[in-house]
């Protein structure tokens, strides 16, 4: 674990703005899992939450329009993960926000047709990995905790942070609909202690009214990174440990992300689909940061050419994510997905450009390593072509979090050697099938 | 706007191996001052030789591996300056020379350069000399002398002739020795400063203390001639190789359990060899032998993975 510079000020203060893009281009992989299906054509006319794709299997997701208006185009377009992806090309036609039906109460549904809400309005864990998040609320065995992310541990990024301000009720009744569903014992708010605010307004609010939620607390944690990975999370919240390969319900647990627990709100309290989300704006390139509400498929580019976002300083990298863990956009011309929590415009004084040097074995990474690996070794192992060997030193487990790579004073590119190992090893196993 | 692309993460701390040599450098220049002063202008020249014998090794030696020399860091300064301050101030420049090339040649860069060495390049140096030439190796001078009057440094007069010098004067480093072994006080002070800035780690300091420590003070219950805890540990190399030789990142353990162990067992073999064995110091066989231990340190001491049994 790793004390990092913050750089959440002034995002951090700045509240939430709406913003209407004249066009949106909306990938149809935006989780994990498999493909959705398109049910829509070019020249198409939609409404906003509109079904486009449809989820194929359990481990899939809907895709609605994020806007009213056209389908231009359905083409490869850029994608932040995978590069070139198949994406609904749509113009705006009017600024009509989603129809909002107030009919029916959540006492009314039972928690499986609360599921099948989640389900049809394509939600997605908003805080990272992108997974269905119905499957997550499924688990295979009983759980008997739900722990609420709100940590938001990834330096620069606010729009967790602005969501539990801005939006802590609704994040309440996200968290009430889950636990109807999963029937937990017990509720623990998982916050990093520079979120004072935040955890301020959910105290008072649990203590002024009344949920249906079983014993709940709001727990503060030491702001160290990464404290928001699922599985530290559950050790630093209950002390249990995910055994290597397994999932949180292993340890009886399910954890959410506040993010995607607003759209559950919003999904089960207004049949709402997961169509926009808050994205943070900042970095030292821009001349000031934003959180912006945005339509999923809104493109970075507009954002500047409406002059929403301002260059203050030349830009040298562009990160969707945050600065740990994110992924570096060769352009603008790439749209807000379902799981981006932020874009970062750094300069060239914010990175380190400088050359690898050969390690000096100091153990640097392995005193930061939260999975207790030896980090050192795997850069070692991949430059000599020895696969085998790196799942000795549980290759498989590293989180990637970045940590061992951001002390490593020889400026080591560990990170990459490691996703490098595991696609060969990936690579070998495949191949070890087809034989 | 030219954007560049790379794998995360896109922010990385501000040091470099180099800004670590650099900080072990000004962590040492209160003993290089110290020796100087107790030395005079054999210090000078004695530094300056093996920093020179270390650097030209090492540029030659990555020139015919046809490496980029400017990538290099600092590593065969400090090599250089930790050589002079091991050895006897008297000890001819040509030795100390070949002393300085053996360390970086065979011991370092033999092994396939900065990260992969065994042993410590400054203490196989030594050894070396040590086993070439013994007797410029035990010969001693006092402080402020400019004749090379031999004399008997305090762990030699405490093992063979039973006399203990003031821990005064040996706190201050006005005794005979090693170059930049006699002031603990001032390797106390640029001690304190590479760990202070993190350019090095306190857990294999800490090790060596306690072994030192408990050890000596053990025999001590049992026998009072054994020496003191305080003369044992402000005489002879102690102090140079629990803040210099113990924390180079390269020859100990990368774990911090394989560390606090590495410093323990150091300093535990110290003081068995000042009590048991022929000679009256131990800090460099002690050092060089656990360095052929860190594999081994390493694998037993090993962090058992998140979620692993």
């Amino acid at each position: 674990m790793l004390k990092l510079e913050e750089c959440k000020y002034p995002q951090e203060r700045i509240a939430v703005e709406k913003f209407f893009p004249e066009k949106v281009v909306v990938p149809l992989s935006q989780h994990t899992g498999a493909l959705p299906e398109l049910i829509v054509n070019k020249g198409d006319s939609v409404r906003t939450g509109a079904l486009l794709a449809k989820a194929v299997s359990l481990i899939s997701a809907n895709i609605h329009s994020p806007v009213t208006g056209k389908i231009l185009d359905i083409k490869e377009y850029n994608h932040p993960v995978l590069k070139r992806s198949r994406a609904v090309v749509i113009e705006s036609q009017s600024k009509e926000p989603f129809h909002i039906d107030k009919s029916k109460s959540l006492r009314e549904y039972s928690s499986e047709e609360m599921l099948d809400r989640i389900r049809r309005a394509g939600i997605v864990g908003m805080g990272g990995a992108a997974f269905p998040t119905a499957v997550k609320l499924k688990p295979p065995k009983g759980v008997d905790t739900l722990i609420v992310n709100g940590c938001e541990c990834e330096p620069y990024l606010t729009c967790d942070h602005r969501l539990m301000l801005e939006h802590t009720e609704g994040v309440l009744k996200g968290i009430e609909v889950v636990s109807k569903i999963i029937n937990p014992k017990k509720v623990i708010i998982a916050i990093e202690e520079n979120k004072q605010d935040a955890v301020k307004k959910f105290n008072s609010r649990l203590h002024t009214r009344k949920y249906n939620l079983p014993e709940v607390k709001v727990k503060i944690l030491p702001t160290i990174y990464p404290q928001g990975a699922e599985k530290q999370l559950i050790y630093n919240t209950i002390r249990r440990v995910v055994p290597s390969g397994k999932l949180p319900f292993d340890a009886g647990c399910v954890v959410q992300n506040v993010g995607t627990l607003f759209a559950v709100y919003e999904a089960v309290y207004f049949d709402k689909p997961l169509i926009e989300r808050i994205v943070t704006f900042t970095g030292s390139a821009l001349s000031e940061p934003k959180n912006l509400l945005l339509p999923v498929g809104t493109l970075i580019e507009e954002l500047f050419s409406s002059g929403v976002l301002k260059f203050k300083k030349e830009a040298k990298r562009v990160i969707s994510g945050g600065p740990m863990m994110g992924l570096s956009l060769p352009s603008l011309d790439f749209p807000i997905m379902k799981g981006t929590s932020g874009i970062l415009f750094l300069t060239e004084e914010d990175l380190d450009l400088r050359e690898e040097s050969d390690c000096i074995k100091c153990g640097r990474c392995v005193d930061t390593c939260p999975m207790n690996l030896l980090p050192l070794e795997f850069p070692r192992l991949v430059k000599k072509g020895m696969y085998k060997d790196l799942e000795e030193y549980y290759i498989s487990d590293c989180i990637e979090c970045g940590n061992c790579n951001y002390v490593c004073p020889a400026k080591i590119s560990i990170v990459e050697y490691i996703k490098l190992g595991k696609a060969k090893i990936r690579d070998l196993n495949s191949k070890r099938k087809k034989l | 706007m030219k954007l560049t692309v790379g794998i995360s993460p896109h922010k990385k701390a501000s040091y470099s191996t180099r800004w670590v040599m650099k900080q072990v450098i000004i962590g040492l220049i209160p003993a290089m001052a110290a020796s100087v002063y107790f030395f005079r202008m054999s210090a000078v020249s004695l530094i300056l030789t093996c920093v020179f014998g270390a650097v030209i090794s090492e540029y030659l030696v990555v020139k015919i591996r046809k490496a980029d020399f400017s990538l290099s860091d600092y590593s065969a300064v400090v090599t250089g300056i930790l050589l002079a301050l091991v050895l006897p101030p008297k000890i001819p420049l040509w030795a100390a020379f070949l002393g300085s090339v053996f360390a970086i040649v065979i011991s370092k860069q033999i092994f396939g350069g900065l990260g992969q060495n065994i042993f410590n390049p400054a203490l196989a140096g030594r050894a070396f000399l040590m086993a070439a030439f013994p007797v410029m190796l035990t010969s001693w001078v006092q402080p402020f002398s400019l004749d090379a009057v031999t004399t008997a440094t305090p762990l030699s007069l405490w093992k063979f002739s039973h006399q203990f010098v003031g821990l005064g004067k040996l706190f201050i480093g006005n005794v005979s020795g090693s170059l930049g072994e006699t002031s603990s006080l001032a390797l106390i002070i640029g001690g304190v400063y590479i760990l202070v800035r993190k350019a090095a780690d306190w857990r294999a300091p800490l090790g060596m203390f306690l072994g030192v420590t408990v050890t000596s003070g053990v025999f001590y219950l049992i026998h009072p001639a054994s020496g003191s805890v305080l003369f044992h540990l402000f005489a002879g190399g102690v102090m140079l190789g629990m803040f210099f030789m113990v924390t180079d990142p390269v020859t100990t353990p990368v774990t911090k359990s394989g560390r606090v162990g590495f410093g323990l067992a150091v300093g535990i073999l110290v003081i068995i060899i000042r009590k048991w064995a022929g000679l009256p110091e131990g800090v460099m066989y002690s050092i060089i032998f656990m360095n052929s231990f860190v594999p081994l340190i390493n694998k037993f001491t090993r962090p058992k993975s998140f979620g692993r049994r």
